[in-house]
């Protein structure tokens, strides 16, 4: 047994040095943070004189736990800087200067994870033009800039065309935020279809805040916080069991134990945080004690755009993608705090999404005395001007669409579709024709009902939908967002659905853009589809 | 970091002697078991349980009306499943007569054990045997065919196919093995013998078969993307696989939208490009079956049953051993328990050997607990049903995730 033992440690660290070997070869990323740093902002970029212009090289490397990283890098006083936060105001111009700079290996050696069957990537010569919607190599990527109302176009928000290669010359974004465009937290990640869920879960992902003044905000210490996602290199037969959820890259203690992320509040303080889910298929349901009682959010906006009025609410579920604003009340001298997600049941069929503890609360610095209380007292924002009167328009067409799955087994071999009544599914490629088309100036209902035992997240570029129904039941006061979650099918009685209602009367989203579910591999896996906007006569 | 190896290492050492301790006492549980008196109608499952792999026996009793189905004993592989895969890999089999002796049972989880050979007169575990090195099976499953002389076996994660000489006491003794990957990438998702006939169907579009007259398998030449896959721009994969009694027709249920089969004339000793008949789904209403990933013939072969992975049901359809051809039929409703708590399904058997087999039994794949399905099966000849018995689902405490079952005695092919 010892002689057992003593081969084990070897062939340990073996392992290790193999990786540490390898990684020696590659690009690096910067350092992310040890288990028991503090939980600090990304580095914020401010727009100048209405203009922010960045600089991100994206590349890719092996750390030495054998995580493969993916990362957006800015330059910042001679240092890498990854994923900085992007800060704009309406009406500003965004140019963002891409370098791809990823090399093989794109994934994790020896790792299987559940698979999509089908997404076709072969190596090619690089393309000249990156507008030309080229065949979607590992290494290509592009950015999709989430939330945004902006156009559907290449050197803007385009994913369908846009393919950007290593080794091409920096790919110029230039992006004018509209003037109307909701003040809150956007973000920014890749999209070249086949390669999304590798490339985020390796981290490339970017807070993009559009300011606005909130008077619930005012004098309220900010927090960033991006909810990352990573899998573990090695035999991952059971892929559940290989991810883990990161804070600001830093990993959440739950199940590996350890230091937990810490953040540190001034006592009694109040504080705005903006979270953002930038996981590929983790659906939050976010929770904060303290000591051992439960606390309210004050929920001030959803995906970017501010509620009519603030949610007060102990559970905040979050979908892969979604984004939140709220205020957490202020954590008395003393006392710990303790921020998790208690885990999220994704139906029968789904991946688990387990609990995991997020980070711990301190707090430090002297008491504070008297904060306002402005929650009950501050008339809360308008809606925007951009989706105005939504609510109370009619229809001009409604849909129904669909999402299904069909397996070859259990452990993946998975077909993803959706699909519009009453055609039959069939496979997502790149250069379909348009699902749907319409107009400028319609606005639609569609219901989006889920055949599968499995949660989806959908999501649809360029513009923010009313939720009007959930499961057939009317929501008293909807709310704009970009992504929803669809419930899963129980096996019997009428399919899950969600109700919303689709503003396509912005000119500016004129093109051919894509609607998908955001559990990334079902959306590298085919579960997405194009929308056409014409111009209206 | 030397603590934190030294903590891995010890966890690892206790983890292994807890397991060994376990799979002990199992098998010392399950040496025993007595064999039945007489010769029931088997049950057998292969668990496929990832910690503590066995084959658990149900005693198949009552009527064609009123079937039931109990427990009898379970048989310990003294090795690990994979609690999943492919839903139309046979993991559990035996020879296709009311002679066999052995019942053969895949361990897809471990390396030191491929198969477990287990009697079927006292239930014992008669040996475990290995493949190659290179064969390995823990991606989708192993699957696993048998004839007189030799034991098939289909390893998904190596894409071999591994031949095993089958010796007395149900001894199995390694022979070499082929490489066996269909056009599209796919490794073996189905398989079926007949005499000296291997037909495959890899789940990636694509089908082949291979000659075994001379032991080991040599393909024959035939790969082919099925007319299903070509014709549904690549969604329709054939999966489960069987073929007649007289070795004219192969006939594979399609992983699809909808319920699909697909027959090929293997008469010629090759595959032939197969048709397509959709049994349920867009423009042909029989029920909601989605997905058919596996398949069985009736005993009498009037009949085809298919488990509909994803919709939780079975499908019906009939079919002419005349002409090859599929029609009408009849689908179940989603069975009891879909979704809540079990998730798909898997293998479809029946229990008689004659006629229409009177009673299907239904393998209930679920991440937290799988089942035995049972339904009764009425047809006159043109119009059929599928009623869930009352006595089902049983559960399959045993199981990490059942998907493959099988009945002693055997359809005779």
């Amino acid at each position: 047994m010892r002689a057992m033992f003593r081969a084990f440690v070897f062939a340990v660290l073996l392992t290790q040095l193999a990786v540490l070997a390898y990684a020696g070869d590659q690009p690096r990323c910067p350092d992310r943070p040890l288990p028991g740093d503090p939980v600090n902002n990304p580095l914020d970029l401010y727009s100048q004189n209405g203009t922010l212009s960045v600089d991100l090289l994206l590349q890719n490397a092996l750390d030495v736990n054998g995580f493969m990283h993916y990362c957006y890098i800015y330059m910042y006083q001679g240092q890498q800087i990854e994923a900085p936060t992007l800060r704009v105001n309406p009406g500003d111009t965004l140019n963002v200067n891409l370098t791809n700079n990823l090399q093989a290996p794109y994934d994790q050696p020896g790792a299987k994870k559940k698979q999509p069957m089908h997404v076709h990537m072969t190596m090619s010569n690089s393309p000249a033009d990156d507008c030309m919607g080229n065949e979607v190599l590992p290494s290509s990527t592009n950015i999709h800039f989430h939330g945004l109302n902006v156009p559907p176009v290449c050197h803007q928000d385009d994913v369908i065309n846009t393919v950007i290669e290593s080794g091409d010359p920096a790919f110029h974004y230039s992006i004018q935020i509209p003037a109307n465009e909701p003040p809150g937290l956007y973000w920014i990640h890749p999209h070249a279809h086949g390669n999304t869920t590798t490339q985020v879960n390796g981290g490339a992902s970017a807070a993009l805040i559009v300011e606005g003044s909130n008077p619930l905000t005012q004098g309220l210490n900010e927090r960033v916080l991006i909810i990352r996602e990573q899998d573990k290199m090695g035999p991952a037969r059971d892929p559940d069991a290989n991810v883990q959820l990161t804070i600001n890259f830093q990993p959440a203690i739950f199940p590996e134990g350890g230091l937990p992320p810490m953040i540190t509040v001034q006592p009694g303080a109040r504080e705005s945080w903006r979270l953002l889910n930038a996981t590929s298929k983790q659906f939050l349901a976010l929770q904060l004690t303290y000591g051992f009682t439960l606390q309210d959010f004050e929920v001030l906006a959803i995906d970017g755009v501010q509620l009519t009025q603030p949610i007060f609410t102990n559970t905040l579920y979050v979908p892969p993608a979604g984004r939140v604003e709220f205020i957490i009340p202020g954590l008395p001298a003393g006392q710990t705090g303790t921020f998790s997600t208690l885990g999220y049941n994704t139906g029968p069929v789904g991946d688990a999404n387990n609990p995991d503890e997020l980070a711990k609360l301190t707090t430090s610095g002297a008491p504070l005395k008297t904060q306002a209380e402005a929650k009950h007292t501050v008339t809360p924002p308008r809606q925007p001007l951009r989706f105005s009167g939504l609510a109370g328009l009619t229809p001009t067409t409604t849909r129904r669409l669909y999402f299904s799955e069909q397996n070859v087994g259990t452990n993946g071999g998975t077909q993803f579709y959706i699909t519009t009544y009453p055609a039959a599914p069939r496979l997502f490629h790149m250069d379909d024709p348009p699902m749907i088309v319409t107009n400028t100036g319609a606005v639609e209902d569609w219901t989006i009902e889920n055949h599968s035992g499995e949660v989806h997240a959908f999501h649809i570029h360029q513009i923010h939908f009313l939720v009007m129904a959930i499961n057939g039941v009317q929501v008293p006061n909807p709310d704009l967002q970009d992504t929803i979650i669809v419930p899963p099918w129980s096996g019997t009685g009428p399919y899950s659905s969600v109700t919303l209602r689709m503003d396509f009367r912005d000119p500016n989203i004129v093109g051919t853009f894509v609607f998908h579910c955001h559990i990334l591999d079902h959306e590298d896996g085919g579960m997405m589809a194009k929308i056409q906007v014409n111009p209206s006569n | 970091m030397k603590k934190w190896l030294l903590a891995l290492s010890v966890c690892s050492f206790l983890l292994s002697s807890v397991a060994s301790s376990a799979a002990n006492k199992s098998t010392s549980k399950s040496n025993k078991t007595k064999a039945p008196g007489t010769s029931p109608t088997l049950v057998i499952t292969d668990d496929d349980n990832t910690f503590h792999n066995s084959l658990s026996f149900y005693q198949a009793g009552g009527t064609v009306g009123t079937p039931t189905l109990t427990f009898v004993s379970d048989t310990a592989t003294i090795a690990q499943g994979i609690g999943g895969g492919f839903f139309g890999l046979p993991r559990v089999n035996m020879l296709p007569d009311a002679s066999a002796q052995c019942v053969y049972a895949s361990d897809a989880g471990t390396t030191d054990s491929d198969i477990a050979a287990v009697s079927l007169s006292t239930h014992l575990l008669a040996g475990r045997f290995t493949g190659s090195a290179t064969d390995i099976g823990d991606a989708n499953g192993i699957g696993i065919v048998v004839s007189p002389n030799y034991v098939y076996a289909a390893y998904t994660g190596s894409n071999t196919i591994a031949t095993f000489a089958v010796q007395s006491g149900c001894q199995l003794m390694f022979i070499d093995d082929v490489a066996a990957a269909g056009l599209n990438g796919g490794s073996v998702a189905g398989m079926a013998l007949h005499g000296n006939l291997l037909v495959v169907a890899y789940g990636d579009g694509s089908i082949e078969s291979f000659d075994v007259s001379n032991g080991s398998p040599s393909s024959n030449g035939d790969a082919q993307n099925s007319t299903g896959f070509t014709t549904s721009r690549n969604i329709f994969f054939p999966e489960g696989v069987d073929i007649t009694q007289d070795g004219r027709w192969a006939i594979f249920g399609d992983s699809s939208i909808a319920t699909n089969v697909e027959v090929s004339d293997i008469s010629s000793g090759h595959l032939t490009p197969t048709k397509l008949f959709t049994i349920s789904g867009h423009g042909v209403r029989v029920g909601p079956g989605v997905n058919s990933g596996s398949i069985r013939l009736s005993p009498d072969q009037t009949m085809i049953f298919m488990g509909n992975s994803d919709g939780g049901s079975v499908a019906a359809a009939f079919f002419d051993t005349r002409s090859g051809k599929v029609s009408g039929g009849c689908t179940s409703p989603p069975l009891a328990g879909f979704y809540n708590p079990w998730a798909f399904v898997g293998s479809v058997v029946t229990r008689d050997t004659t006629g229409t087999g009177g009673v299907l039994y239904v393998a209930e794949y679920g991440f937290a607990g799988s089942y035995i399905g049972i339904l009764n099966i009425a047809s006159d000849g043109s119009t059929c049903t599928l009623t869930e018995s009352s006595a089902s689902e049983v559960p399959a405490s045993l199981s990490d995730g059942l998907l493959s079952i099988a009945v002693y005695p055997p359809r005779s092919f």
